[in-house]
């Protein structure tokens, strides 16, 4: 069954482009261009996921994740944006988007992504893996260790992301089976959702004080 | 204070003048008498006061009790020994004071200067300070430097404001000029380029992409739009830019931390920037994926295609290009390079340069 999607982004044009790349890969349900329309949209179309801009004119993204995450555990969040910001994008990752891509992603990989969010997986673009990488750099560990440290193998797993290697590369070359790639990049979300290094804390201090 | 006092008509002795002040002050009437009648020895200067008092009181014309008080003022410093020509002196800085205060208000920095006023007061000063006579020596300066501070205060607190003010809009206007003097040598050169190129679309995106990535570099990050790279990753970034300009690729830079730029360091980007223009002529993709990780011990470039790849054996001994650019480049920085390839499995190039411990 194709994902059912409701993309927010305020730009127009863009959602058009969206709309027409992924083509018949995803059931595009509804979009708007705001916090204040999504998030009663989203609550009333309960889509599979949700395609959100980091930025829009009346708040952030994480903002509508905040909004509609109680009411709607279901929905998955993938973040989309220009934004090179790191602290915007953390902020999005960890108010719960299940990934981040880049809007010059193309429409198969987009549809790919949309697709891996809505079965649970997690999306890392090798921007965020490298924002992710830069974040867990190594440094006094003053909370939990086992939060805020990543592995060895889920650094490992994380740079050949960055490199730009796909799953099944990254499986392969570290002769690991593609699922478990995928629950060390899923590890790697969780300990990002809920690590309290103070790198986090303070990107996230930061994007709010923006 | 004053303002309360009103004559006392049931204890009144000449006018209630005295009761009415020692009832609002909340003394003996007796008292204020004493020091009315110490004043009237002074010259006359009290009861020329009790007049201008009462006068004021009773609603008659305000200027007939100002100019009573005034010249009961001039009385008393008469009577405490000052010459006449400092009182003559006194009196013209209070008049112009007084027309100073006439004519605005002037304790408001807004008010209109009074020239007139200034005019009287320095007359006042030079009569003062002519005076001469031991009595005045003390009084004059102070008296001199207060009526100034009163009429040229406001002035020159008004001149600091607009002065201020002035800065401000100057700051301003040259931090416009600034940003638009940037988004000229940016930002509308490549939209002229642009259209130019309207009929090439791959010339075209290339171009918006790297007008994207500088901007971007220059709204969120700390680099100066279009200005010399001063860091590993801004040079990359420019790098990448470029390659993307020359051969119409897509590059996505990745990056966790950052180094600031020296001769190994900017060895270190050259070989990127070949191992993408190789990437970009010979891998027959349009992405090339870059990831630069600096870590405490060394920093790490990896240019990735996943096109054609190749043999090595099969490149030409005259190709100076992987040898000499990345290679030997590499080595002379202290650093070196690993080339991962074979034919279909695409490219990639490991730059490797160890940090300096400093």
């Amino acid at each position: 069954m194709k994902p059912r999607v409701v993309l927010v982004d305020d730009h127009d044009l863009f959602l058009a482009g969206v709309r027409a790349e992924l083509g018949d890969a995803v059931e595009v349900v509804g979009q708007a261009g705001s916090v204040a329309d999504a998030v009663p949209l989203i609550g009333e179309l309960d889509p599979d996921v949700v395609l959100l801009d980091v930025h829009l004119p009346d708040g952030s993204g994480d903002a509508i994740i905040n909004a509609v995450a109680p009411e709607r555990p279901g929905v998955k969040f993938l973040a989309l944006s220009v934004s090179d910001a790191a602290e915007d994008v953390i902020a999005v990752i960890r108010a719960g988007a299940r990934g981040y891509v880049t809007k010059t992603i193309s429409g198969p990989e987009l549809a790919a992504a949309i697709e891996r969010v809505a079965t649970g997986d997690a999306v890392f673009s090798p921007r965020l893996a490298g924002f992710v990488l830069d974040a867990f750099r190594a440094g006094e560990v003053v909370g939990n260790a086992e939060l805020d440290e990543l592995t060895p193998r889920e650094r490992e797993v994380l740079q050949l992301i960055a490199r730009g290697y796909m799953y099944k590369e990254i499986a392969a070359r570290l002769h690991l089976s593609v699922k478990t790639v995928e629950s060390h990049v899923s590890n790697v979300l969780r300990k990002l959702q809920l690590s309290t290094r103070h790198e986090l804390a303070r990107w996230a201090t930061q994007h709010r004080l923006v | 204070m004053l303002r309360t006092y009103a004559p006392s008509s049931d204890e009144k002795v000449i006018a209630g003048v005295c009761a009415g002040i020692a009832r609002t002050l909340g003394v003996d009437a007796t008292l204020i008498r004493l020091v009315f009648a110490l004043l009237a020895l002074a010259g006359g200067a009290g009861i020329l006061l009790y007049l201008g008092l009462w006068a004021w009181a009773s609603g008659k014309r305000v200027w007939v009790a100002a100019v009573l008080a005034f010249v009961a003022g001039m009385a008393l410093l008469g009577a405490v020994g000052l010459s006449d020509r400092a009182v003559i002196g006194i009196a013209v800085i209070a008049g112009g004071l007084a027309l100073a205060w006439r004519q605005g208000g002037s304790f408001h920095p807004e008010a209109p200067l009074s020239y007139g006023g200034i005019a009287l007061a320095a007359v006042g000063a030079v009569v003062l300070l002519s005076g001469g006579g031991t009595s005045t020596a003390v009084l004059a300066p102070g008296a001199v430097a207060g009526a100034l501070l009163l009429i040229g205060g406001p002035w020159v607190w008004r001149l600091a404001l607009e002065r201020d003010a002035e800065r401000t809009g100057r700051i301003r206007s040259e931090e416009r000029s600034d940003v638009a003097a940037r988004v000229h040598d940016s930002v509308l050169q490549t939209l002229a380029l642009i259209q130019r190129h309207a009929h090439d679309p791959r010339r075209v995106a290339a171009l918006a992409r790297r007008q994207e990535r500088e901007l971007r570099g220059w709204l969120y990050g700390d680099q100066p739009l279009g200005d010399d790279t001063v860091s590993l990753v801004a040079a990359l970034e420019e790098a990448a830019g470029d390659v993307e300009e020359l051969h119409g690729v897509r590059v996505e830079l990745a990056s966790a931390g950052d180094s600031p730029l020296d001769t190994s360091v900017s060895a270190l980007v050259l070989a990127a920037r070949e191992a993408m223009t190789n990437a970009a002529k010979f891998a027959g993709v349009e992405e090339i994926d870059v990831y630069a990780e600096v870590t405490d011990d060394e920093i790490g470039v990896f240019v990735r295609d996943r096109g054609a790849g190749f043999h090595r054996s099969a490149v030409p001994d005259d190709r100076r290009g992987i040898a000499e650019s990345i290679e030997g480049r590499m080595e002379r920085a202290g650093g070196r390079a690993k080339i991962v390839t074979s034919p279909g499995t695409g490219t990639e190039v490991e730059l490797h340069l160890p940090r300096r411990t400093s």
